[in-house]
C-alpha cells in the first residue's frame, strides 16, 4: 500500500509541472494585459512600460517561464500583480474557507444522497421512489444561481433565519446555505447512481444466499447490499471533487463567501498572472490528492481490488 | 455597513487608482485639503494656505494634526508623501498628479535625486512651488493619491503598507479580511476637515459582488446604504424606503477614431449623433437612470456655464448628411466594448438605430486590459467607454478627453486635435480667475461638442436607498467627499 501512494505521488511531478506549463501559456495566448488593468484609466505609455519592467513582463517568454519554474522549485509563487501580497498568503488564507464549504457539501451530498438513494430503492414504496427521483431530476437541474437567491429569499428574507451571506468566521448559520447549494447538483447525481446501484446489488446471488441463509433485512441490506453498492458512488463523489472547488466560483460570489474560487474569478479578470497560476496549482495538487484518496478507498470497499495482494 | 462590488486592491494611496481602493484609502489617509459632500475645497490637514506669485507657489500651514498611531503629521510627512508618489523606484501610475511641481519631471525621471519645487520650511509649514500656475491644484492634491502618509509607517511596512496603512484621516483601518470585510475605526487623534458624529464608532465594508446579495443583505438590515441595480429602480422608487439620487460626475460616450475615414470627415460624426435616439434608450434600457449628454461637462459642474445645444434625433438629417459626406449606402463599422452585459444591452440598441441609416455595426468585446490596449493604440473604428471624474472641475473633462497631447491611454482615445481647443484649454488650466476660465472651457466645450468626436451619450444618475436609522447621509459629488462625519445612527 505505501509503496502504490508513493508512486502516485511521484507521478504527481509531472502531472504538476504540465498544468505549470499548459497554465503559463495559456495566459500569453489568452489577449490581456495586466499591466493596463493595474494602471487606472489616465497614463502615459512610459508608465506602462516602467509598470511591464517592474513586474517582469518585459523579459522574453522563455526567461520567464524559466524564472517562474526556478522561484516554483523553491516554493514561492511570486507576489499578486495588483495587490503587491505574496501568493502564499492569500491562498492560505482562503484555502481552508474554500475546502470548509467543499467539505461540507460532499458531507451533505453523500449522506442526504445515499439516503435518498436507498429510500428510492425499496420496493415496499413505489411512489417514494418515483417522487423522490423526480426531487432529484429537479436537483440535477437546477443552475447553481438561481437556487441560491431562492434560497436566499426563503430563509433569510421571508423567514429570517439564516444569514444572506457572509463567512461569518465559519460559524454553522453561514456555511449552511451556500453548503446546500453547492451539494445540491452532486446530492442529486449521488441519489441516483445509489438507487441504480442498489436495485443492481439487490439481484445478486450472493444476497440471495445471505437470504437463504436467515439473515434478516437490516443485515443484508446494511451490510451486504449498501457495502457493494457504494463502489459506484464513490467514484461518482471522488469524480465530483472538481465540481465542488469550480462550483464554488459561483457560490462563493452569491453567497460573498471569501474563497479560493472568487479569488481566482478577480486574478482573472483582472490578468493578475501569479495569482491564476498559483491558485490552479494548488487546484490541481488537491485534484490529484483526492483521486489517489478515492483509489485507496475503493480498496476499503471492495477487497477485490485492494492493490498488492496478499495482506496489504 | 456598506457593501462594494469589488474589492480594493490596495490601501497605499500612491497605488489607489480604483473606485473602492480610493474611497477607502481617502478614509484613513487625511489630505492637505480635501472635498466636502458637494465638492468644495475644504481645509484638511492644512488649516490655511497662501497662494502666491500669481498662483506658481502655496504654501502650506500644517494643524496640529496626529496619525493614527499618535505621532504627529509633520510637513516632512507631506513632502514625503508627494516624493513617493513621483519617485522613480515607487513607479505609482498616478505621479502625474503632481507633474507641474517645479523639478518633478527631473525628479520622476531620475535626474534629479530631490523635487526642487517642494520645500519644508519647519514642522507644520510647506511650500510648493508650479512651474506653472495651475487653476486646479488644490482639486489635484485633494485626490486620494495624495494623502499624507506616514514616514515611519511606510518604512517599517515597505511593500505591505497597502495592507497596514497608518494616515491621519478620520477613520483607521481595524481588520481587513481578504474577500469577506474591512473594518474602519475611528481614528481618536483625527483632526482633520469636520468632527465625526459620536454615534458611529465604525464603518464595515462588506466585499459582495453580486448585486441581488447586496439588496438581500440590505432587506434584511444588514446595510445602511445600497446602491440600486437600474433593474430594481422602479420598486424602490415606489417602496417607502429613502431613496437618493444624484447626478454622476461621469459621462458615457461612444469614442470615434477621429484618425481614420469614415470618421475623420465631421459630417459623418454628426450624423451618427443624430441616427441615435439617446432620450430613448435612456427610458428603456437605463430605466431613466441618466441625463442625455448635451455637452461634455456634467451638469454638477456647470455652475456659471450656459449648457450646449444638444444634437437632436433626427435620422433624415442624418442620412443626408452621410450622404453629403459621399456615403449614401452607409457603411461597415466595428464598436468595441470591455465585457460587461449592460454594456451589450446598450449597444445592440445602438446598432439598431445605425443601421436605420444605414451603417451596419458590429460589436467587439475584449476583456479590459486587451480592451484599452487596442484603443489606446487606435485599433477600433470606435469603442464604448466612460470617463468618471477624478476631481470636481470641468478641466478633468476637457483636457485630458480632447487635448491632443494626450492622445492614447492619457484620456484623448478617440485622437481628437484641433489646435484652437487645445491653445483654449491650455489658457484655462494657467487662468486662475474663475468666471475667465467658465468663459474659455465653455468656448471649447462648444467647438469639441460641435465636431462630435464621439458619439455622446449620457450622464449617469446614481440612485441610493439607505437604511431607517441611517441619518444625516447624503451622495457626494465626487466619490472621495463622503467621509461619514455628518452620519449618525439612530
Amino acid at each position: 500500500m505505501l509503496k502504490f501512494i508513493a508512486k502516485r505521488l511521484l507521478t504527481l511531478i509531472p502531472v504538476l509541472w504540465g498544468v505549470v506549463t499548459v497554465t503559463f501559456i495559456v495566459m500569453y495566448v489568452v489577449p490581456g494585459d495586466p499591466v493596463r488593468s493595474i494602471a487606472g484609466e489616465r497614463y502615459d505609455e512610459q508608465t506602462i512600460e516602467e509598470l511591464r519592467a517592474e513586474l517582469g513582463l518585459d523579459k522574453p517568454l522563455a526567461v520567464q517561464y524559466v524564472d517562474y519554474l526556478w522561484k516554483l522549485a523553491r516554493l514561492d509563487l511570486g507576489r499578486s500583480f495588483v495587490t503587491r501580497r505574496p501568493v502564499i498568503e492569500s491562498i492560505r488564507e482562503r484555502f481552508p474557507r474554500t475546502m470548509l464549504l467543499a467539505f461540507s457539501a460532499m458531507l451533505i451530498a453523500v449522506v442526504f444522497g445515499i439516503s435518498i438513494g436507498v429510500l428510492a430503492s425499496s420496493p415496499r414504496f413505489p411512489w417514494l421512489g418515483n417522487s423522490l427521483m423526480t426531487f432529484s431530476l429537479v436537483g440535477v437541474s437546477i443552475p447553481v444561481f438561481w437556487l441560491g437567491l431562492l434560497l436566499i429569499y426563503l430563509f433569510s428574507i421571508k423567514l429570517s433565519i439564516l444569514p444572506p451571506s457572509g463567512y461569518g468566521g465559519g460559524s454553522i448559520q453561514y456555511l449552511i446555505m451556500p453548503a446546500v447549494t453547492l451539494s445540491f447538483a452532486s446530492m442529486a447525481t449521488v441519489a441516483r447512481v445509489t438507487r441504480a446501484s442498489f436495485l443492481d446489488t439487490v439481484g445478486e446471488d450472493y444476497v440471495r444466499t445471505a437470504r437463504s441463509k436467515g439473515l434478516g433485512d437490516i443485515m443484508i441490506y446494511g451490510k451486504h447490499v449498501l457495502r457493494n453498492a457504494l463502489i459506484p458512488v464513490i467514484t461518482i463523489v471522488g469524480a465530483d471533487f472538481g465540481s465542488y472547488l469550480s462550483g464554488s466560483v459561483l457560490t462563493e460570489s452569491i453567497f460573498g463567501w471569501p474563497g479560493l474560487g472568487r479569488l481566482v474569478v478577480q486574478a482573472i479578470l483582472k490578468r493578475d498572472f501569479p495569482v491564476i497560476r498559483g491558485a490552479v496549482i494548488f487546484m490541481a495538487l488537491l485534484f490529484v490528492i483526492v483521486n489517489l484518496v478515492v483509489d485507496i478507498s475503493y480498496g476499503i470497499a471492495d477487497p477485490r481490488m485492494r492493490v498488492g495482494g496478499n495482506g496489504e | 455597513m456598506l457593501a462594494f462590488q469589488t474589492e480594493p486592491t490596495t490601501l497605499d494611496p500612491a497605488f489607489a487608482v480604483d473606485y473602492s481602493s480610493g474611497l477607502v484609502a481617502s478614509l484613513i489617509h487625511s489630505n492637505l485639503v480635501c472635498f466636502d459632500v458637494d465638492g468644495r475645497i475644504r481645509a484638511d490637514a492644512a488649516g490655511s494656505w497662501d497662494v502666491l506669485n500669481s498662483g506658481r507657489e502655496y504654501v502650506f500651514h500644517l494643524k496640529h494634526g496626529r496619525f493614527s498611531s499618535g505621532s504627529r503629521v509633520k510637513a516632512e510627512d507631506v513632502a514625503f508623501s508627494f516624493e513617493r508618489l513621483l519617485s522613480p523606484d515607487v513607479h505609482s501610475p498616478r505621479w502625474w498628479i503632481l507633474k507641474d511641481v517645479t523639478g518633478a519631471e527631473d525628479f520622476h525621471s531620475g535626474q534629479k535625486s530631490t523635487v526642487d519645487g517642494i520645500e519644508v520650511i519647519d514642522d507644520s509649514t510647506l511650500s510648493i512651488t508650479l512651474e506653472r500656475p495651475v487653476a486646479y491644484f488644490l482639486d489635484l492634491i485633494a485626490m486620494p493619491s495624495c494623502g499624507i502618509v506616514s514616514k515611519d509607517a511606510v518604512e517599517k511596512e515597505g511593500s505591505a503598507y497597502g495592507r497596514r496603512p497608518i494616515g491621519s484621516g478620520p477613520w483607521a483601518l481595524y481588520s481587513w479580511k481578504e474577500g469577506d470585510l474591512l473594518r474602519l475605526v475611528r481614528n481618536p487623534y483625527y483632526g482633520g476637515y469636520g468632527v465625526a458624529k459620536q454615534s458611529v464608532g465604525g464603518i464595515t465594508f462588506r466585499i459582495l459582488p453580486e448585486s441581488m446579495t447586496r439588496v438581500a443583505e440590505f432587506e434584511v438590515g444588514n446595510l445602511d446604504v445600497l446602491e440600486v441595480p437600474r433593474a430594481e429602480l422602479n420598486r424602490w422608487k415606489s417602496s417607502r424606503a429613502k431613496v437618493l439620487s444624484r447626478e454622476e460626475l461621469r459621462i458615457v460616450y461612444i469614442g470615434l477614431n477621429n484618425r481614420r475615414p469614415p470618421f475623420n470627415d465631421v459630417r459623418v460624426r454628426r450624423a451618427l449623433n443624430m441616427a441615435v435616439d439617446v432620450q430613448s434608450i435612456i427610458e428603456h434600457v437605463l430605466f431613466g437612470a441618466a441625463v442625455k449628454a448635451d455637452g461634455i461637462v456634467p451638469p454638477g459642474l456647470r455652475d456659471g456655464m450656459q449648457p450646449v445645444d444638444g444634437y437632436r434625433y433626427d435620422p433624415e438629417e442624418a442620412r443626408l448628411l452621410l450622404g453629403e459626406a459621399g456615403y449614401e449606402d452607409g457603411f461597415e463599422m466595428e464598436i468595441w466594448q470591455r465585457e460587461n452585459p449592460e454594456g451589450g444591452r446598450i449597444l445592440e440598441s445602438i446598432q439598431g438605430y445605425l443601421a436605420r441609416v444605414g451603417v451596419k455595426v458590429r460589436i467587439v468585446t475584449r476583456e479590459w486590459g486587451a480592451f484599452k490596449e487596442a484603443v489606446d493604440k487606435g485599433t477600433p473604428d470606435a469603442f464604448y467607454l466612460d470617463w468618471f471624474a477624478d476631481y470636481p472641475d470641468a478641466e478633468n473633462f476637457l483636457f485630458p478627453l480632447f487635448h491632443s497631447a494626450n492622445i492614447g491611454g492619457k484620456g484623448n482615445r478617440a485622437a481628437y486635435r484641433n489646435s484652437v481647443v487645445d491653445s483654449l484649454l491650455d489658457e484655462a488650466s494657467m487662468t486662475c480667475n474663475a468666471a475667465r476660465r467658465s468663459v474659455l472651457y465653455l468656448e471649447a466645450e462648444r467647438i469639441i461638442y460641435d465636431e462630435a468626436p464621439w458619439i455622446f451619450l449620457w450622464f449617469p444618475v446614481k440612485y441610493e436607498v439607505v437604511s431607517k436609522r441611517l441619518e444625516g447621509y447624503r451622495i457626494p459629488l465626487i466619490f472621495n467627499g463622503q467621509r461619514f462625519l455628518d452620519v449618525e445612527i439612530k
